[in-house]
């Protein structure tokens, strides 16, 4: 018998091309990669933090403590981020429910406005609410005092309250669309076996759903807490003016001139450190697939009528949705048009002039450029390293994939303002003075996306089973062949959804924006975030409803084209 | 055609060997099931002949050349083999047509005359006019056959079949073991067939191998693994079966108390523990008592006392509790019953019908 195959063409060592020696160049690539974008900039965070004038201190981090301003930044932030998360809870929670287990009416549009108030920027939202709970000139305020005659203001939205009821408008979508999710895989059988038994609706609800969603209630209050701790915008609009500050405010404070960048480190570490748990706690809640795991297979659940409760419920929703979503586009659309956005919209007030204002302005006209650059950039760069990423992992071709997945997703952890920080202090000194150009915004925009990026890109490729592949490659057709005659068109919806997602949150980025931004490197976010000082509100309107159209129309773009919505499920098909 | 050696194949998971030193040799043409419960190996074993997988020991050959060794794995594209997997893995962005003459691109094979191939051989599996149609336009069982359909149009030198009609319901089941009986008649390709079900190996292949724990533990022709099971497992996995523990009393007896049987051997070593498999339908039954101490033609003759007789249509399955040991018996034999729960019966079980089996230790 004769050993090696010469007479197939090919040689014994070239076909020794194994998982090893594949592997390689794809490691030392991506490690390269990530410790560009992760690890230098973290590295040179944490050494910042304890680096004073004579070498390694401590000070800073004592002053974080000690420092009565700061303390009370700690603690506004614990607060906000606490109660926000309840709330989004007592909104989202029952929401949830009614979409997925009752006979709620308009089901698909509850659903479709829940997905417009994921995809608005919070900040946005804490503008409109700016100007329709302002005590002075809010709309709402002025419409109390008109009907009553009464002299103060009903509701101050420059408050905490009013801070935690914006941000939780704008992150009890997250935990909607957990809980949603998970109902929808539990079979309805338990629950009918305990109404057999004569549990009412409530009952079964209360005593069987319940606790079988628990994990997912929990974990999307986690997400919604982790949601406000790293926001920016809405605390600086609305607690600023307040006379209170958050950590990330104070953050940003600390790079306002003078820059004090050490204790503005000192400051960041403790915040990565409190997310970072957060999130472990979160993972470990729900096992290693990321949602809560009720088994089932989701097959058709009778819903719950709720009779004379139907349109009570259906109210409830509406005005949620009204808080989050007519009210504040309404005010903006009006802002948009008006003269004067306080006056009452008459025909006198009605003006395009803020369009030509906005749109004529130069820095508004760089701006605008520079956002769709960044947005198109990382889209693109990243929609195409998550695809790999993601192919290489699942389908195991290197060693160590399962460190590779979670490099990819450990940007997760760390606050948009937080990597700013970081990233300032390492690209502000050779060898990569990135600081002042828009490549620094760019890698900002990639670390902060990836995850999200690789998330829909994992789910991408594992709809697509290897046997697809094999099959291919059984019959004659090499590797790369596969790749592109069985893979790619198979994957093709789920990389442009990937660069969808990644696009849209480019565009609305605003924590990381604020603070490496320069005169010549702003973007959209940091325009309206200046002109709030100018108090243009017409302008800002302006802007906000162009970064509304360009993130509606990209979504409307993957719902048509891709038959699958922002909120993750298919649309057709069920 | 060609035939498929496996020499001492071992493949591992971390610290689980799937393969254990696996040999089997596949003549050329012959079909040859891979039987066994989960996680025996032979889906791994499959795998590795398709070169999807690389061992760690041992070598895989085809006909005259090593196509798997631990050294270097021809890749699959390059080993002229086709398979069909459980879940047909269809590609459902092509057309039905597409999907056959997916194979025939890479063989040099014109268009006119792939064309007319994949026209062939969709009549063959009973497709014919479905080639424009797409896989998710097709039930199971069609998409089945179009899975067959693709793979034979290539004319592989090796044919592997995973699973294929575990995902079809029972009556389609049996009707698609008889095609592919068929099929394999019909193009005399050298086949591995993988499947937990023994009825399927049994009536699809020429000769079935029994995995057990990533090596095979007896091969052998449908006849010979039920009439001569070697091993324990094989005897219990390969249709019903009584096991009897008993000791050798001389080379061709086992004892078991009070009962003694002649057992199909002649060199057993007395004193050794030896267990005896008995096929249920090898036992006949007769009612009554038995004639007086004659063994005709030196079979075996028991008593007994009827257990539970259950009429199964077809069949009649009893349960008899021996007169002479704690042993109680299946016996299957044809209808009507012929003994009622409680009565006396005898059994006659011939030698040949007792197996001693090699693991009895």
């Amino acid at each position: 018998m004769t050993r090696m195959v010469r007479s197939q063409g090919l040689t014994p060592r070239f076909w020794r091309f194994e998982a090893m020696d594949r592997s390689a160049p794809v490691w030392v690539l991506t490690a390269a990669a990530l410790g560009l974008l992760i690890l230098l900039p973290l590295g040179w965070l944490g050494f910042m933090s304890v680096s004073g004038e004579g070498g390694i201190t401590l000070d800073h981090y004592a002053r974080v403590f000690t420092d009565l301003r700061l303390q009370k930044a700690l603690w506004n932030t614990v607060v906000l981020a606490f109660w926000s998360g309840l709330a989004a809870l007592a909104i989202g929670l029952p929401m949830a429910w009614l979409s997925a287990r009752t006979d709620l009416p308009c089901k698909r549009v509850i659903k479709s406005l829940v997905m417009a108030s994921f995809v608005t920027p919070p900040f946005l939202g804490a503008f409109a609410w700016v100007m329709l709970a302002g005590p002075n000139a809010g709309y709402l305020n002025k419409l109390y005092r008109s009907l009553t005659g009464a002299e103060g203001a009903l509701v101050n939205i420059f408050t905490m309250p009013g801070l935690v009821f914006v941000v939780a408008l704008y992150t009890f979508p997250y935990v909607y669309i957990m809980i949603v999710n998970t109902l929808e895989l539990i079979a309805s059988d338990l629950e009918e076996a305990a109404s057999i038994l004569g549990a009412n609706h409530l009952w079964v609800a209360l005593g069987i759903t319940l606790p079988m969603v628990l994990p997912a209630i929990l974990s999307g209050f986690i997400l919604a807490v982790l949601q406000a701790l790293a926001l920016f915008g809405s605390p600086a609009i609305l607690a600023l003016p307040a006379g209170f500050h958050t950590i990330t405010t104070q953050i940003w404070a600390l790079f306002q001139y003078p820059p004090r960048v050490e204790m503005a480190a000192a400051f960041s570490v403790p915040l990565l450190l409190a997310t970072a748990l957060l999130l472990l706690v979160q993972k470990r809640l729900l096992g290693r697939r990321g949602y809560a795991a009720v088994g089932g297979k989701g097959q058709a659940r009778r819903p719950i009528p709720l009779g004379f409760w139907r349109y009570p419920a259906l109210l409830g929703c509406l005005a949620v949705l009204a808080c989050a979503v007519f009210l504040p586009y309404g005010i903006l659309a009006k802002a948009g048009f008006s003269r004067a956005w306080a006056q009452p919209f008459t025909w006198d007030n009605f003006t395009l002039a803020n369009w030509s204002f906005t749109f004529l302005y130069s820095s508004t006209q760089a701006a605008i450029v520079n956002t769709l650059e960044l947005g198109i950039l990382t889209a693109c760069v990243g929609a195409g390293l998550a695809t790999l990423l993601a192919y290489i992992i699942n389908r195991k071709l290197i060693v160590g994939h399962q460190l590779l997945a979670f490099l990819v997703l450990a940007p997760v952890v760390i606050p948009g303002v937080v990597l700013a920080v970081a990233l300032f202090i390492a690209y502000t000194r050779p060898p990569f003075l990135l600081y002042g150009t828009l490549w620094i915004l760019f890698v900002a925009y990639l670390t902060k996306e990836m995850p999200v990026g690789y998330s829909q890109s994992d789910a991408t490729f594992r709809g697509i089973q290897p046997e697809l592949e094999e099959a291919g490659r059984i019959l004659g057709a090499g590797r790369l062949r596969v790749l592109y005659e069985i893979t790619a068109p198979l994957a093709r919806s789920g990389i442009i959804a990937t660069w969808c997602f990644i696009f849209i949150g480019v565009i609305r980025e605003l924590s990381a924006s604020i603070i490496l931004f320069t005169p010549n490197t702003k973007v959209i976010s940091v325009v309206i975030f200046d002109l709030k000082e100018e108090g243009q509100f017409g302008a800002i309107a302006v802007l906000g409803l162009f970064m509304l159209v360009m993130t509606f129309a990209t979504v409307v773009l993957m719902q048509t084209l891709l038959g699958r919505d922002v909120l993750g499920s298919r649309q057709s098909g069920g | 055609m060609l035939g498929v050696t496996i020499k001492g194949l071992t493949k591992r998971y971390g610290d689980v060997a799937a393969v254990k030193g696996l040999d089997l040799l596949v003549k050329p043409g012959e079909l040859v099931a891979l039987l066994g419960p989960s996680g025996c190996g032979k889906t791994t074993t499959l795998r590795l002949v398709a070169g999807f997988l690389k061992p760690e020991q041992g070598e895989i050959w085809v006909g005259e050349h090593c196509l798997s060794s631990p050294a270097a794995v021809v890749p699959p594209e390059r080993r002229r083999m086709a398979m069909i997997f459980q879940s047909y893995a269809l590609w459902p962005h092509m057309t039905v047509a597409q999907n056959v003459a997916y194979g025939l691109r890479f063989n040099g094979v014109t268009k006119p005359d792939r064309d007319r191939r994949v026209k062939d051989m969709l009549r063959i599996v009973q497709l014919e006019g479905y080639g424009s149609r797409y896989p998710g336009e097709l039930s199971g069982g069609q998409q089945q056959r179009v899975a067959v359909a693709r793979a034979l149009v290539v004319e592989p030198e090796i044919l592997l079949l995973d699973e294929p009609l575990s995902n079809l319901d029972a009556n389609l089941r049996e009707e698609m073991r008889f095609e592919i009986r068929r099929l394999h008649e019909t193009f005399g390709i050298t086949t591995l067939y993988v499947t937990h079900d023994q009825a399927e190996a049994m009536v699809i292949s020429d000769r079935v191998a029994v995995l057990e724990k990533g090596r095979v533990v007896q091969i052998g022709t449908a006849l010979d693994l039920f009439d001569q099971p070697r091993t324990r497992f094989v005897a219990e996995f390969i249709g019903k079966t009584n096991l009897i523990d008993g000791t050798a009393e001389s080379p061709s007896t086992v004892a078991r108390g009070a009962l003694t049987l002649r057992v199909a051997s002649a060199d057993l070593t007395p004193g050794a523990p030896v267990v005896v498999s008995i096929r249920p339908h090898q036992i006949e039954l007769a009612p009554g008592e038995p004639a007086s101490a004659s063994a005709p033609r030196g079979e075996n003759v028991l008593t007994g006392t009827m257990l539970r007789a259950s009429y199964l249509g077809d069949a009649v399955d009893y349960q008899v509790q021996l007169e002479q040991s704690d042993v109680v018996l299946r016996v299957t034999g044809p209808t009507p019953p012929r003994a009622r729960a409680g009565e006396r019966v005898a059994l006659r079980i011939a030698p040949a019908a007792c197996v001693p089996l090699a693991d009895s230790a």
